[in-house]
């Protein structure tokens, strides 16, 4: 698949600190990308650029190799759904739906089918004569995902469009924007700052810091192979460790990387003294200095030689959880210890 | 006397009756606080609020002589071509210049959202200082300006433009231009927040599905602002109606406006029939709390209008309110 | 639409300057006359002087105008705080229903206007058991009407701003009595607000003319009345009152305005 929306050199400044730093993406058409990142990483701030809400400073951006960049808004042909929804509230829902047909001058006759095929898609067909006030924020957002799809935009843009809602709507509806994206082969491209989201959601994952895209590549990818401490940190609760710490757990590290991490649930914990230690593992003695209890994983902190780790067991009912401080003995694979590069590699 | 609660269960029944007797005497002892605060309240609302408003009701109801209920007055009022000309001057200026103040009152309250905060205050600050003007020293000033001396007239007719030659200060444009200077301050006030109601997010989306700045205005921006916009019509109207102070300096009793006339039959020189007055001025504040009333239902559309986002944490503004207009009412 | 949104183009800027001009432009007539020693025909005045500032700082009905001015508006303010006080305070924290009631009271000022609120008292108050018609004390009763929306809402915002309820409640727990509470805890809070109003009240007292003018016009003579009578003797002398009384107000706003923005300041921490 050749690429459908490209991302060149983007750079915007604001006064004097860079808000984007030179940002790079290629995308592909039907794809879910996913801008994830801390507040003030500029996510949000590309993706503004993108729409053409926001100014560059430099750099370009292609759709179908066409160079957007000094188009307005209104001629881009990409659509986008708000955090704060942004339906319009003096009209009714099925009439916020057809806006965008409206603006173009399409048929009433036209219109109307359209909308209805929309609003039947997000499930919404007995509140077309509704206010927008009187929906719920699922639904809110559900009118206004089918707004922005109406006008069959090239692109898709959704600006942490979950955020405001409640955990149980929030899972659902994630599951239905990618159904529906999925379905039209929308390139899209998805803005939040949870990760979990990114990660059940998308085709590729791109995190962002400071205004530069850190590491990109699938959910697996990203999960897996986190390439700095700050991706790290940023995608789980993984430990991360100093080159002497590390060196207390394993001996002798090939390579000059200065910070490693591990990830909690790779880390095997043996109890007793009966059971047949593992050939391939490191074994280390460590003790346990607290567990808590997060539903399907106990989650221990465990002090070994000195060094602090967040070990996860599944709770699987098979084996009650160890007590605080007795001892342990963890199983520890060395190639599943990563080596991190510094930042800004 | 600290307001505690004995939680000490009662031994016989006895004892439950007299814990709750003495829980209703203490709060009927609270209540009684609570009602000696509101007593000269009440009295002084009523006495100088409600009394008044009986009397003039009843007043106006009684006929001329005698007692019983008649609506002499009123069918005196509406058969008298001089009074329904008054009515009708009153409700034609109040119609311009409230039409004018709006327009102009609007376009303001657009511009001046647009600048930063601090310049905004400033400028509104200013605007409201200015209403302090109203009233006597008001007409006056335009007769300095715009009377047949005026700085203006005299101006014009140095310059050979002639416009102001017949231009009558005294006359219902007059009164018009006149009353335009504290209706846009006021409109302005009363405007300038609703326009903060339109969303930038709105604006975006709508660009983004193809309209144009005039589109957006004519399809999602003004029908918003319009409850707005009308119930500022009447609170204007009904500030033009009540208008009394500007007139009487500018005009006194030479042009027939039912504030005026109204002054003169109750108060004047010659008191001469307050009855009638009193029916009058029941006219007036008829049309006045039918301007107010508009604006109390537009006030409420609004407010549908504008809860139509998901709840943000509103950090709740711990500033005093910027004391309102000193004045911003034409007079009082 | 960063460009577009929400900056002051030419045209904005404009428009503020020429709205501006528009409503300096009556003041600034009024002072030049005050300041001109004649001013008939010309465009500009030929000549100017203060003699007009000094004659009425001469004036004795001038100087007996301005006291009474003061003095009446200052008893109405006090009484106002005095009656209101408890009164908004009773309303806002303990009967939360009658607020809706109360929300009216805000549009009186427009829903019953001077002259109305003048006929009726005239009426009430010419005759029968209260004959106060013609005298300070009605005068002060409709003062306290036409500042009761002022009154009413400075000190409710006050009270909302510094939670008194909850501040109420937490003081009583702690052992206080309702009154002591009050006294001790609210009071202290929202005395810059309730000042603030006051000042306002005041300002809106002192360029009061409807009520005054027909209740009292012949007996009493406040600041505006006196103006009225000299606009029709003397235009210059009357300009220089009412630049005076302009003057005057203005720095009472100003002061408003230097309290509200020390109260916003104090409150913020």
């Amino acid at each position: 698949m050749s690429v459908y929306l490209e991302l060149q050199g983007i750079r915007k400044r604001f006064g004097h600190t860079s808000v984007l730093d030179d940002v790079n993406l290629q995308i592909r058409e039907g794809e879910l990308v996913t801008l994830l990142g801390p507040s003030g990483c500029g996510k949000s701030t590309l993706l503004r650029c993108i729409a053409g809400l926001a100014d560059l400073d430099g750099g370009q951006i292609l759709l179908e190799r066409r160079d957007i960049a000094p188009l307005p808004p209104r001629s881009r042909e990409i659509g986008m759904v708000f955090q704060s929804y942004a339906l319009f509230p003096n009209l009714t829902v099925g009439e916020n739906v057809e806006y965008g047909m409206k603006m173009r001058g399409v048929a009433k006759a036209d219109r109307r089918r359209r909308s209805e095929e929309l609003l039947a898609v997000v499930e919404l067909t007995d509140k077309r004569d509704a206010y927008p006030q009187h929906l719920s924020g699922g639904q809110q957002q559900r009118v206004a995902l089918a707004r922005s799809l109406a006008v069959r935009p090239k692109v898709l843009l959704l600006d942490e469009p979950l955020s405001a809602l409640d955990a149980q709507i929030r899972k659902n509806l994630r599951a239905e924007i990618r159904a529906i994206q999925q379905r039209f082969n929308m390139t899209t491209i998805f803005v939040t700052h949870d990760q979990e989201e990114a990660l059940t959601l998308s085709d590729r994952v791109c995190l962002m810091n400071k205004g530069r895209i850190v590491q990109e590549g699938t959910p697996e990818q990203i999960y897996t192979r986190p390439r700095t401490e700050f991706v790290a940190r940023f995608m789980g609760s993984y430990n991360v460790l100093t080159r002497p710490e590390a060196l207390k757990l394993f001996d002798g590290l090939e390579g000059s990387a200065d910070s490693f991490a591990i990830r909690p649930e790779s880390v095997v914990l043996l109890s007793g003294s009966a059971q047949p230690l593992p050939a391939d593992k490191r074994i280390v003695e460590g003790t346990i200095c607290a567990v808590s209890l997060l539903g399907s994983i106990i989650r221990y902190a465990i002090d070994a030689a000195g060094v602090r780790l967040t070990i996860d067991a599944l709770n699987d009912g098979r084996s009650l959880p160890l007590a605080e401080r007795s001892p342990v003995l963890l199983a520890l694979d060395e190639s599943q210890l990563l080596h991190l590069e510094k930042e800004g590699a | 006397m600290v307001p505690s609660v004995k939680w000490s269960p009662a031994k016989t029944a006895n004892e439950a009756v007299e814990i709750k007797e003495r829980r209703v005497a203490r709060l009927k002892r609270s209540n009684r606080w609570v009602w000696l605060g509101l007593v000269p309240f009440l009295l002084m609302v009523l006495m100088f609020q409600f009394i008044p408003i009986v009397s003039m009701l009843t007043g106006s109801l009684k006929p001329a002589e005698g007692a019983g209920i008649s609506f002499g007055f009123y069918e005196r009022i509406l058969k008298s071509a001089y009074y329904l000309q008054a009515i009708k001057n009153s409700l034609l200026i109040s119609a311009a210049s409230s039409a004018i103040g709006i327009a102009v009152g609007l376009v303001c309250a657009y511009a001046v959202t647009r600048f930063p905060f601090k310049t905004r205050d400033r400028l509104l600050m200013l605007s409201n200082m200015t209403s302090n003007f109203a009233g006597v020293p008001l007409a006056f000033a335009y007769i300095i300006l715009l009377g047949s001396n005026g700085v203006f007239t005299l101006l014009f007719k140095q310059w050979g433009l002639d416009i102001f030659g017949g231009f009558d200060l005294y006359s219902w444009s007059g009164l018009v231009l006149v009353y335009v200077y504290f209706q846009v301050p006021l409109a302005l006030l009363l405007l300038y927040p609703s326009f903060y109601g339109i969303r930038d997010q709105w604006r975006e989306a709508a660009s983004l599905l193809g309209a144009s700045r005039w589109q957006f205005w004519a399809t999602i921006g003004v029908p918003v602002l319009s409850p707005a916009v009308f119930g500022t019509l009447g609170i204007l109207f009904a500030n033009a109606m009540g208008a009394y102070a500007t007139a009487y300096a500018l005009v006194g009793g030479n042009y027939n406006l039912l504030a005026v006339r109204i002054g003169s039959l109750v108060s004047g020189d010659v008191v001469n029939q307050p009855q009638l007055g009193n029916a009058l001025a029941i006219i007036l504040a008829l049309s006045t709390l039918l301007a107010v009333f508009l604006n109390h239902l537009m006030t409420k559309r609004s407010q549908l209008l504008h809860t139509a986002s998901p709840a943000k944490p509103v950090r709740r503004s711990r500033r005093m309110p910027v004391p309102r207009s000193v004045g911003a009412k034409e007079e009082l | 639409m960063e460009s577009g949104i929400k900056r002051a183009g030419i045209a904005h800027r404009l428009l503020m300057l020429l709205l501006m001009i528009y409503l300096l432009l009556p003041l600034l007539a009024t002072c030049i006359y005050a300041f001109a020693q004649e001013w008939q025909t010309t465009v500009l005045p030929e000549r100017w002087t203060l003699e007009w500032f000094g004659e009425m700082f001469r004036d004795l009905r001038f100087l007996e105008s301005l006291w009474t001015s003061l003095y009446l508006c200052l008893i109405s303010v006090a009484i106002s705080l005095i009656v209101m006080l408890p009164a908004v305070f009773v309303i806002t924290v303990y009967l939360p229903k009658w607020e809706s009631f109360m929300k009216g009271l805000v549009v009186l000022p427009y829903a019953v206007p001077g002259v109305v609120a003048a006929v009726g008292l005239i009426r009430a108050y010419s005759s029968g058991p209260l004959e106060i018609a013609g005298t300070a004390y009605i005068l002060i009763g409709a003062y306290f009407v036409v500042v009761l929306p002022y009154m009413y809402q400075g000190i409710r915002n006050s009270l909302l701003t510094v939670s008194a309820g909850p501040l109420l409640a937490a003081a009583e727990l702690l052992g206080a009595s309702r009154t002591r509470a009050f006294a001790s805890v609210i009071l202290p809070n929202i005395w810059p607000g309730v000042l603030v109003s006051s000042l306002l009240s005041f300002s809106v007292l002192f360029g009061e003319f409807v009520l005054t003018n027909m209740l009292v016009g012949g007996q009493i003579q406040t600041i505006q009345v006196y103006l009225y009578h000299r606009v029709g003797e003397s235009g210059h002398l009357a300009s220089a009152i009412a630049i005076t009384y302009f003057v005057f107000i203005l720095l009472l706003s100003a002061l408003l305005m230097k309290l509200g923005q020390k109260m916003n300041g104090g409150l913020k921490g």
